[in-house]
């Protein structure tokens, strides 16, 4: 593995105990700092994929390798010690409905604190400014202290990336992380997320749902269909026959933000203004 | 289908209900002998119970109960015993509780099967054992007095509570926890701060609701020398102080009510506030 290179898959495939096989064949490899977005239909493996690089789950086969190390081949304190330098925010935030907001936020750091810190940020959080730092970037400031079973599934999301954003992780992965949220929302959660990556020079991974959202931000684009990789692109190499190709299997009309028809921005000109260009 | 074999499937589940049913017949025959064994074999003798001598004095027995001793000495030592008594549930359940805890993540299968059976085996033999046991076992061990008392309600409800939690940790989802250890945290802060805030109202409740039956069971210990109240109504009753053991019996009552309200206060505010 090259040193500049934030993650590498070579050939990897997932295959469930159950026997389901959620992967086959992927080889995607992400230099530092670069910024991707994963598409395809439900069900094509984007989560599994996601996992995969997170160290998460173990792939059955293939090599890998995340931030220049081999996960698998780590002893428990290594791994720890990798895996708090990745950062993952869930489509539905696994967070007990109990907890404040705050400590929600403030446990990003927890792969960095000792279990000293982590106990007596319970009894009273560590590090308030920082927590409020990081949700005032996503508008939700006022609810620092409110439980996160008062939360909506957005805001409850935007928890889920705060607690990111305050983990500073050299690897996001954002697994539909704006599903939930409103096309404003969703807009400016990404920004964030994006701003904050290219602050850092980290590494952005993000599946998406809306189509219309990865071609806007992200410069490259893996399209991932039937637990393969069928393309991997800059959104100006993206046409309308690839995208309907992808989706086949869910109907005629493209996902996007509030189901807007996409179709008329891939008119050659007028979409290439909104995209960024590939670095 | 024609009329007749309509007519059949309506009323067969009429011809059911009235068919003769010889399990049924057997089973209550067999209920009825066992009774009437039961009671041929205590030999209770029930006519004695109701002659106009025998009401004669239960009438007395009741009355000599009455009024309480309510001297203000004896109210005093009441209180004393009333506080003993308290505190023994109190401390044994808390004891039980911190204990309970620490077995049930070893029993709740967190670290391997092995440790899972040997602790639920542990677990097992202290539950099975009733606390009045453990109570004359611990007053031989530890001597007579409160602290017998509150070992052995410890030892039964840990049993109790040891159980009840690990199961309570083996439902909890495991999102939360893995989503932390996924990023790097430890398993003890991943506990704390993805499982433990999902099962603590469901801890809180269960030990609550031991500490009500601790509070009964701790007025009856000192029966067997363990301390409280029971050890006062104990020896007042065996020296035929009925007046004194009115007073006792009393403050047990006032003291079981105050709990069971506190208790089932303190718990709805906690599901509340969890709510």
């Amino acid at each position: 593995m090259r040193p500049a290179m934030s993650f590498e898959l070579d050939h990897v495939g997932l295959a469930h105990a159950n026997g389901h096989r959620a992967l086959t064949g992927v080889s995607l490899s992400a230099g530092k700092g670069e910024r991707i977005a994963i598409i395809g239909p439900s069900g094509a493996g984007k989560t599994s994929l996601i996992r995969l690089i997170a160290a998460s789950l173990r792939p059955t086969e293939g090599r890998l390798a995340t931030l220049g190390a081999s996960p698998w081949q780590l002893g428990a304190g290594e791994l720890k010690a990798l895996r708090a330098r990745i950062g993952v925010i869930h489509q539905s935030p696994p967070i007990p409905p109990r907890l404040r907001v705050v400590t929600a936020v403030l446990a990003g750091r927890l792969g960095q604190w000792p279990l000293w810190k982590a106990l007596a940020s319970l009894v009273y959080p560590g590090d308030i400014a920082g927590a409020h730092a990081v949700l005032a970037k996503l508008d939700l400031a006022d609810r620092l202290f409110d439980r996160c079973d008062r939360l909506s599934g957005g805001q409850l999301q935007r928890v889920g990336v705060a607690r990111v954003l305050y983990q500073k992780p050299d690897l996001v992965l954002a697994d539909e992380p704006v599903s939930a949220m409103d096309p404003a929302l969703a807009d400016h959660a990404i920004n964030q997320l994006i701003a904050d990556a290219t602050e850092r020079g980290a590494t952005l991974v993000a599946s998406l749902h809306a189509v219309d959202l990865a071609l806007k931000w992200f410069p490259r684009i893996v399209g991932v269909k039937a637990g393969q990789i069928v393309f991997d692109l800059p959104p100006v190499k993206i046409d309308d026959v690839l995208l309907r190709d992808l989706y086949s299997s869910e109907g005629s009309i493209l996902p996007t933000q509030g189901n807007e028809p996409l179709t008329h921005d891939l008119a050659p000109g007028a979409a290439e203004i909104k995209r960024p260009l590939c670095a | 289908m024609s009329r007749e074999s309509m007519s059949a499937a309506v009323d067969s589940p009429m011809r059911q209900a009235a068919g003769f049913c010889l399990a049924c017949w057997l089973s209550a025959l067999a209920l009825a002998a066992l009774v009437w064994a039961s009671f041929a074999y205590l030999k209770i003798d029930f006519a004695g119970v109701f002659t106009a001598e025998s009401r004669g004095y239960m009438a007395k027995f009741v009355v000599s109960f009455f009024p309480p001793n309510l001297s203000p000495e004896f109210l005093l030592k009441t209180l004393k015993g009333t506080v003993e008594t308290l505190a023994i549930s109190g401390v044994g359940t808390l004891i039980a509780a911190l204990a309970g805890l620490a077995l049930a993540l070893p029993a709740s299968n967190r670290y391997g099967p092995a440790f899972k059976e040997v602790t639920r085996f542990f677990l097992n033999v202290l539950r099975s054992v009733p606390e009045l046991v453990w109570a004359v076992l611990m007053v031989l061990a530890a001597g007579l007095g409160p602290f017998a008392g509150t070992l052995a309600l410890a030892l039964h409800t840990t049993g109790v509570l040891g159980r009840l939690f690990a199961e309570t940790l083996e439902n909890a989802p495991p999102e939360p926890a893995d989503a932390l250890t996924d990023m790097g945290a430890g398993a003890s802060a991943a506990f704390v701060y993805g499982t433990l805030p999902n099962v603590m109202p469901q801890l809180v409740a269960y030990s609550l609701y031991r500490w009500e039956m601790n509070i009964r069971m701790a007025a009856i210990l000192g029966f067997v020398g363990a301390g409280g109240l029971g050890q006062l109504l104990y020896f007042h009753l065996s020296i035929f102080q009925q007046a004194e053991a009115a007073t006792v019996i009393l403050a047990m009552l006032i003291l079981v009510v105050l709990v069971d309200g506190a208790s089932s206060y303190l718990r709805r505010g906690f599901v509340r506030a969890g709510a």
